[in-house]
């Protein structure tokens, strides 16, 4: 069952998250239309991360209410679309033991996707080469490029990519800059956040500023 | 690579004499044709401290020296030496089930403290194999293995020191006043299982430096990566 | 992809990623030996005794060590994994359930080859026909062993000392496993029965994968 957004993909209304007794964020509120790019821009500890997890649904709300792709957070609804978020964190979500072709597989089989396609995906990132390394013996760059080919092969409708760019060369940010492309020309929506606004300012359409868990400033 | 063919050849020659020896040679008359194992037993076991104790020697001077050479010796011969303790055990169980009913002789101290031993070698292997990088594991497994070459004989004293206090009859497979002709295939046989230890081990670090050349000629991590092709993005 | 489809697939890696660390076969199985021979040491050479403890022993260790296959490493998902099984839209019940079968099969590979072991090092003195009983009992057990580390491995996810609090938190819960596991062979040797025990056994194994597929999401939830 695919639940249909009314409107906006994203809605946070006064949304605020605590985490371990920390209030991390509060009074949030936002909202994020079809084939748009929010940027989030704010400096290390503001809260920028948390609200990334707070979209994708990985985080829930203890304060005011969200609405993600239809689904209402903190609530069971989100299962029902979690595959359409799409996430790429600090830290790459990929196997360590297995290599970057079989972390390919092993996601494309869970999400349903077909296998078939995974040759393709690891040719347009340029991995083609690297495939066979396992996650360990890759380096940083490689291993973004390898999340950039799951992303495309599983194109969720909202894309959250949190300090993405950092450490990248220039062909490897041109891929991340495709993906998000691709994402809006299919109507989704993209949420960046980096601490490095400059990196935003190019790439989205809307830039908020956040500090200390608030909303300082829209743009 | 010829030296290690030339020693393959040389154990594989001396073990086929020691194995027509150990068939021709007679029995023992209370234990039969079991009395035959001891040809593999025997010479297993000494291999066995052989190798452990070319290790320990291997790990010190990697302490010392500090050379890849030393590291490789250290990690064959714990390989071998481990193959050898099974088949010692493994022999020494058979034995047992055959004249005495139990694979599993408590009366006889060797037999734990050999066990002991083949598990503390075990953990050798276990450890080498949790550290990727090859230097802090040379440097660790080293430490290691200086370690159980001063545990391995208190671990012995001790097993042995419990035995006497609980004093029972055993018979083991060797020992025993034998026929001259046990006396050659035994000999021979402890020829034969060095030799084999030697050309093993000789083997094994052949592997490893090839397994680590291989490792050097990996393209370097930056160098994998190729171009993007975003304009293939859609075909995904 | 079906629930089951998603079970298999984790089994499978998780099975694939075990292959390369080898935790099982390489350190717990080894250990667990160990615990075997000296037990014996500990006790002195009687060997009435030892015949006699044998299956105990087997049990006890089987079951404290069991423990720690259930906990290896391969099973720790990092906290960016178990994220990325959430927005690849993983069924929690289904991540369960294929952690239980891959778990299950090594936990019975373990308790085969500790019995070896304890059949070599005690020969204990065994009823006749009980080759099939104890392969029942040791199966039964594996799948109750893993489904409740499973379980006590989500609940202790990503904390300090995982290992050891999630063992404190399973062996006293463990207790019908190792009873329904000792006393199926006791009671063929007694000659009283062994349908109670197997099914003590069947019912807590089913007990506990109606918890884990129940409790799924609240766990999923819970490290959160």
């Amino acid at each position: 069952m695919r639940l249909e957004p009314v409107g906006a993909n994203v809605t946070l209304d006064e949304a605020g998250v605590s985490l371990g007794g920390l209030v991390v964020l509060r009074g949030i509120s936002l909202s994020i239309g079809p084939a748009e790019v929010l940027g989030i821009a704010g400096p290390n500890g503001s809260g920028k991360t948390t609200l990334l997890r707070l979209l994708a649904t990985l985080a829930r709300p203890d304060q005011g209410s969200g609405r993600v792709l239809g689904a209402t957070l903190g609530t069971a609804e989100v299962y029902a679309i979690r595959h359409d978020i799409g996430l790429i964190g600090h830290v790459p979500a990929l196997i360590q033991e297995l290599t970057l072709r079989e972390n390919l597989q092993h996601a494309a089989r869970l999400a349903g996707e077909d296998v078939s396609r995974i040759d393709r995906a690891l040719r347009v990132v340029g991995l083609e080469a690297a495939a066979d390394r396992k996650v360990g013996q890759s380096s940083h760059g490689m291993l973004r490029r390898a999340e950039t080919a799951r992303l495309l092969l599983t194109r969720p409708r909202l894309l959250l990519l949190d300090e993405a760019f950092s450490g990248l060369d220039i062909s490897a940010r041109e891929l991340i800059d495709t993906l998000v492309e691709r994402s809006v020309s299919a109507g989704g929506s993209v949420v960046m956040v980096s601490h490095d606004a400059t990196q935003l300012a190019s790439r989205a359409d809307r830039i908020m500023h956040i500090a200390s868990g608030r909303i300082e400033a829209a743009a | 690579m010829r030296t290690t063919r030339i020693l393959m050849v040389i154990a594989a020659i001396s073990l086929g004499a020691g194995l027509y020896l150990t068939f021709t040679s007679p029995t023992d008359r209370l234990q039969g044709e079991f009395t035959r194992i001891v040809n593999i037993h025997a010479p297993s076991m000494w291999v066995a401290f052989l190798a452990f104790g070319v290790t320990a020697l291997a790990s010190i001077m990697w302490l010392i020296f500090k050379r890849t050479a030393w590291d490789r010796l250290a990690e064959a011969s714990v390989e071998t030496g481990v193959i050898f303790t099974a088949t010692g055990l493994f022999t020494g169980m058979v034995w047992g089930q055959a004249v005495w009913g139990r694979a599993w002789d408590w009366a006889d101290p060797r037999m734990a403290s050999t066990a002991v031993m083949f598990f503390v070698y075990i953990g050798y292997l276990a450890l080498r194999k949790a550290i990727p990088d090859p230097i802090m594991r040379a440097r660790r497994s080293a430490i290691l293995g200086a370690i159980a070459v001063i545990q391995v004989p208190l671990v012995y004293f001790s097993v042995n020191l419990f035995r006497s206090l609980h004093q029972t009859q055993s018979i083991r497979p060797d020992g025993a006043t034998m026929p001259d002709a046990m006396v050659v295939a035994l000999l021979v046989n402890f020829v034969a299982f060095t030799l084999l230890y030697v050309a093993l081990t000789a083997a094994r670090i052949q592997v490893a430096k090839a397994e680590e050349e291989r490792a050097a000629e990996t393209v370097p991590a930056g160098d994998a990566v190729t171009t993007p092709m975003l304009s293939e993005v859609e075909d995904v | 992809m079906s629930f089951w489809d998603q079970a298999v697939e984790i089994a499978r890696v998780d099975l694939q990623v075990e292959r390369r660390i080898g935790d099982v076969l390489r350190i717990i199985l080894p250990f667990a030996v160990v615990a075997l021979l000296v037990f014996p040491l500990a006790l002195g050479i009687d060997l009435a005794a030892i015949t006699r403890i044998g299956p105990a022993v087997f049990w006890a260790i089987g079951v404290l060590f069991g423990m720690q296959v259930a906990l290896r490493q391969a099973a720790d998902d990092r906290p960016e994994r178990r994220d990325l099984y959430a927005l690849l839209g993983v069924d929690p019940a289904a991540r369960f359930v294929g952690r239980s079968m891959s778990g299950s099969l090594l936990m019975l590979g373990f308790l085969l080859a500790l019995m070896v072991a304890t059949l070599l090092l005690y020969s204990p003195r065994l009823p006749e026909g009980w080759p099939i009983p104890a392969a029942a009992a040791i199966l039964l057990t594996s799948i109750g062993l893993t489904e409740l580390g499973t379980l006590a491995g989500e609940v202790t996810a990503g904390l300090r000392n995982r290992t050891a609090l999630a063992s404190l938190i399973v062996a006293p819960l463990a207790i019908p496993l190792v009873l329904g596991g000792a006393q199926t062979l006791e009671s063929l040797a007694r000659d009283t029965g062994i349908l109670p025990w197997l099914l003590l056994l069947f019912a807590t194994d089913l007990a506990l994968a109606v918890a884990g597929v129940g409790l799924a999401r609240p766990i999923e939830e819970a490290s959160r």
